[in-house]
């Protein structure tokens, strides 16, 4: 009762109050402080990944936030170091092979699902334990498969007369990037799957009904009706494929460390590798910042191949 | 003593930002009645009730719920209740829970409880189905179920949100007459929009017509069909809608030309301003065919169909007039027909405006 | 007859495929079954000679998995409230309303989502260190993988709460909830599975998580079991079938709890993930 009366003497904070138990306060309550936590772990470190990247960074340094400008010198080092062409053609081999193997392998199966027998959803679930399996296990999995001597991998191949001698995939420079790209086209199969099997749930059975009684092959209703029909989910399933390849770090820790003499070495786990085993922080927040442009990027590409999708 | 009026609605504006939903919306609710907003779908009557409701905030104006004003008051405060279009029940209530919610709300006691729920359930004989989830019952026994929901509040007021139209035909004529019938038994006051004319003119004693944000016209259902204030209100109401031909007062303002083949002339009940551009309104109901020898509109028929009790006759072309007749006449399609109308029920309007001519 | 030996065939085919996909998974059982000097047998033992069960009980001993395991799951169940506790509301808004503001928010978080971690550490750790946040490592990382892993949560619930029609929160508010009520006693339980769900794939990520533990826990009693494992792996490591015997410790509880909610999980993934 007296709290009422109180409220009641404060017209501004009675309206406050009801503005978050009955109006609009409300919804801002709850959709500001997730976005104030977003801002202060994900947004502010991202500027200040920028910032860093202009600065001199030194293990003294490390603790403050002014520290002296170099304007462009990080990145002109960065440059002119001798391993930094030679990452950025791995990460690319890495990022193009990795969504084409994924996403032509999960096309295959979710094409191969969606004719819809008895069992096929309870199946095509169980692929996605690739998916579910922390990075690092699948990594270690994969280290053994390929180990070259006694590696399961060598031994297929050997034994179908593929290859005549082991391969060390994860030693010899020729082989360790398509080590992780092998493991990583194995991890990220069944999520393109699933996705693309969404898509393909969508499309109006009827359509294909109709071109087959207009005489269309197999092959014409692929190209006709499915692809057309996908387009959208397409773009958005090679979109988030960039983006969760450009984040892959674990196959790469666990299965090769990028090396070796970074062979196998792409830019993500380069940056950490510059900042937290060279604890050169400067040289890996250039790297950073660069890859995280080309993620942004990747992620208006994701958005805008979504965006009728979110209108729904 | 004056009625008191249990809602009153003042110079009621809502904007959307630059889109004008409400213009100056004025009405009256007096205690008990059966009020409906009715109108064509955009025209603002989900958002004039939604305001009622307060789901929605009115930019100008006030609203007044037995003379209190409630702009600034949430839902809950209002003592309304409301029946939605797609009934809103609650999916992971049983029926029982469903309508006790807001009793339950309101901390009333289990017994208290039990009985309204018993004396509702047997009002609307829902009995069998109350510990039923929503999701197990039939299109009817939900819209049931939403009923019973407000009916339980004993609220000031009823509002509903076009509650039958995901009904199928034949229920809806049959809720139609339940709803006003429960809307007499409980004496409550109720706001009921609609798209359909014949649920507004059947079931309401009072009918606002909305346009674009704007009441074009309020009334006794059949003061709206008698004397439509607009040619919108004209058209809107009443079934099939009326003719509308163009045509000229004659030089003595006693009779009208209309602008069709042969230019026919129908004489009026009134004198109206000589040589005057005017849209000359035709019920379908009123027109009848002329035997003798008198002068109407000569015309052909270019479609008969006949329901049994009654006909309807499609003449001519430009405009089509349609005619329903409640006698089987011998008229088959292409013969010439005299269609003719008692002077009192020709209405004319203002071709610029709209606006009747009286 | 044709038509069932037809989808015979089809069923057939698709236990082969997914035989031949599953290989890697069965190899770490088969492998962590095997004794140390199996393991180097030629040509490999396709299905272990016998089976030492002992072997979990040993690595679990000797490498301290206990710990391990149980800073894995503070960290995994941290994270997953900070980001069911923060993102369920966020998730509400942004379904609830449609505006410039909300458009932005969305891109916003979309885009937040997208970071990769190995880039987002070095900035991360910097601050953190500056402010003192690393001698709490594990909060640290439950803080940095919370920010990271939200927008995801965000995008999975935002769709269930579109699936709930405002409506049923609009006849709460008549029926006299406030705005709170009608989002705790009607939104709230009907987005219950999918807030369920999409909460249980945060903890899976959160439990197998690595870059940030790695990079922010020196202290090897705090780490999780993932920097365990890495730890395990050394260059030139022979124990395999101890190293397999870690792995599917670590996430054969992972495995099953997906295996059983399967159904649930694909489908919050896949409603969330295009939509």
């Amino acid at each position: 009762m007296r709290s009422r009366r109180l409220l009641n003497g404060y017209p501004k904070m009675k309206r406050l109050l009801s503005s978050v138990t009955d109006g609009k306060g409300f919804d801002i309550l709850l959709v500001s402080l997730p976005l104030l936590f977003l801002l202060a772990f994900s947004g502010l470190p991202l500027l200040y990944n920028v910032l860093m990247s202009f600065q001199e960074v030194d293990i003294f340094s490390l603790g403050r936030l002014i520290r002296p400008f170099i304007g462009l010198d990080n990145y002109r080092e960065l440059f002119a170091a001798p391993e930094f062409w030679p990452i950025m053609w791995n990460t690319m081999l890495f990022v193009v092979c990795s969504i084409a193997g994924q996403f032509t392998l999960g096309l295959a199966l979710a094409l191969f699902f969606d004719t819809g027998f008895r069992g096929s959803s309870f199946l095509r679930g169980l692929f996605l334990v690739s998916w579910v399996m922390p990075g690092l296990v699948v990594g270690a999995i994969w280290n053994w498969i390929l180990s070259g001597d006694f590696g399961v991998l060598n031994y297929l191949l050997t034994s179908s007369g593929l290859i005549s001698e082991n391969i060390f995939w994860r030693s010899d420079v020729d082989y360790s990037l398509w080590a992780v790209v092998l493991a990583n086209i194995w991890l990220g199969t069944s999520f393109n799957m699933i996705l693309l099997s969404v898509g393909l749930a969508g499309i109006p059975k009827d359509l294909y009904e109709a071109s087959e009684l207009d005489g269309a092959n197999i092959l014409q209703r692929f190209s006709t009706i499915t692809l057309p029909m996908m387009r959208s989910t397409i773009g958005a399933v090679i979109s988030l494929g960039l983006i969760f390849t450009l984040q892959q770090f674990d196959l790469f820790a666990a299965i090769t460390s990028g090396g070796p003499a970074n062979s196998s070495n792409v830019a993500q786990y380069w940056a950490w590798e510059l900042s937290f085993r060279q604890y050169d922080f400067a040289k890996g927040a250039t790297v950073s910042t660069l890859m995280i442009i080309t993620v942004m990027i990747a992620a208006v590409l994701y958005v805008r191949s979504t965006r009728h999708e979110v209108r729904i | 003593m004056t009625i008191q009026p249990q809602i009153e609605l003042l110079s009621v504006n809502k904007h959307y930002g630059g889109f004008h939903a409400l213009k100056d919306i004025n009405v009256t609710i007096p205690k008990g009645s059966f009020v409906a907003l009715v109108g064509p779908s955009g025209c603002g009557k989900s958002t004039l009730l939604r305001s009622l409701a307060g789901l929605e905030s009115i930019s100008g104006g006030e609203i007044r719920i037995t003379g209190k004003a409630v702009n600034d008051t949430p839902p809950r405060h209002r003592d309304v209740a409301m029946v939605f279009q797609s009934y809103a029940l609650y999916p992971h209530m049983s029926v029982r829970d469903n309508m006790s919610y807001s009793m339950r709300l309101r901390k009333a006691s289990r017994a208290e409880i039990d009985a309204a729920v018993a004396d509702v359930a047997a009002i609307l004989g829902l009995g069998d189905y109350l510990d039923r989830k929503p999701n197990a019952l039939s299109g009817g026994q939900r819209q049931r179920v939403a009923m019973g929901r407000a009916i339980i509040r004993n609220p000031k007021v009823f509002l509903f949100d076009e509650p039958l139209s995901n009904l199928d035909a034949a229920l809806r004529v049959h809720m139609r007459k339940e709803i006003r019938a429960l809307h007499d038994r409980i004496g409550a006051t109720s706001v009921y929009v609609t798209h359909d004319q014949i649920e507004a003119m059947t079931m309401a004693d009072h009918v606002v017509v909305l346009k674009s944000g704007v009441v074009e016209q309020q009334g006794a259902p059949l003061s709206l069909y008698d004397t439509p204030a607009t040619k919108f209100v004209a058209g809107f109401i009443g079934s099939p809608a009326m003719n509308f031909v163009g045509g000229i007062v004659g030089d003595t303002g006693r009779a009208v030309t209309l602008d069709l083949p042969g230019a026919p002339s129908l004489p009026l009940a009134r004198t109206m301003e000589p040589r005057r551009q005017v849209d000359v309104g035709l019920r379908p109901e009123h027109l009848s065919i002329e035997t003798g020898g008198a002068p109407g509109i000569e015309t052909t028929a270019t479609s008969v169909e006949s329901t049994g009790s009654v006909t309807y006759l499609y003449c001519g072309g430009d405009p089509e007039i349609v005619v329903v007749l409640s006698e089987r006449e011998r008229i088959s399609q292409g013969d010439p027909v005299n269609l003719t109308i008692a002077p009192d029920k020709i209405h004319l309007f203002d071709p610029e405006t709209g606006a009747a001519l009286r | 007859m044709s038509a069932t030996r037809h989808t015979r065939l089809l069923l057939f085919a698709a236990i082969l495929l997914g035989a031949i996909y599953l290989f890697p998974l069965y190899w770490m059982y088969a492998t962590a079954l095997k004794s140390g000097s199996e393991i180097f047998a030629y040509p490999p033992t396709f299905i272990p000679r016998g089976l030492d069960f002992g072997i979990f009980a040993e690595v679990w001993a000797t490498r301290d998995m206990g710990r391990f395991i149980w800073n894995s799951l503070v960290i995994a169940t941290g994270s997953m409230a900070l980001v069911a506790l923060l993102g369920t509301g966020c998730a509400y808004v942004l379904a609830r309303y449609r505006n410039v503001w909300i458009d932005i928010a969305l891109f916003l978080v979309l885009m937040l989502q997208v970071l990769p971690a190995s880039l987002m550490i070095t900035p991360i750790f910097v601050g953190f260190s500056a402010l003192g946040l690393l001698d709490f490592p594990r909060f640290a990382v439950m803080l940095a993988f919370t920010a990271k892993a939200m927008p995801f949560f965000v995008i999975l619930v935002r769709a269930t709460f579109m699936s709930i029609p405002a409506e049923l929160e609009e006849a709460a508010l008549v029926d006299g909830n406030s705005r709170i009520g009608a989002f705790a006693l009607i939104a709230l339980p009907l987005a219950r599975n999918g807030i369920l769900v999409s909460a249980i794939l945060i903890f899976m990520q959160a439990f197998g998580e690595f870059v940030y533990s790695k990079s922010m826990i020196q202290d090897v009693t705090l780490q999780p079991a993932s920097v365990g494992l890495n730890g395990f792996m050394g260059p030139n490591t022979v124990e395999w079938n101890k190293i397999m015997a870690y792995a599917t410790i670590y996430v054969t509880p992972i495995l099953a709890a997906f295996v059983l909610l399967q159904q649930r999980i694909v489908s919050g993934l896949t409603s969330g993930a295009l939509k």
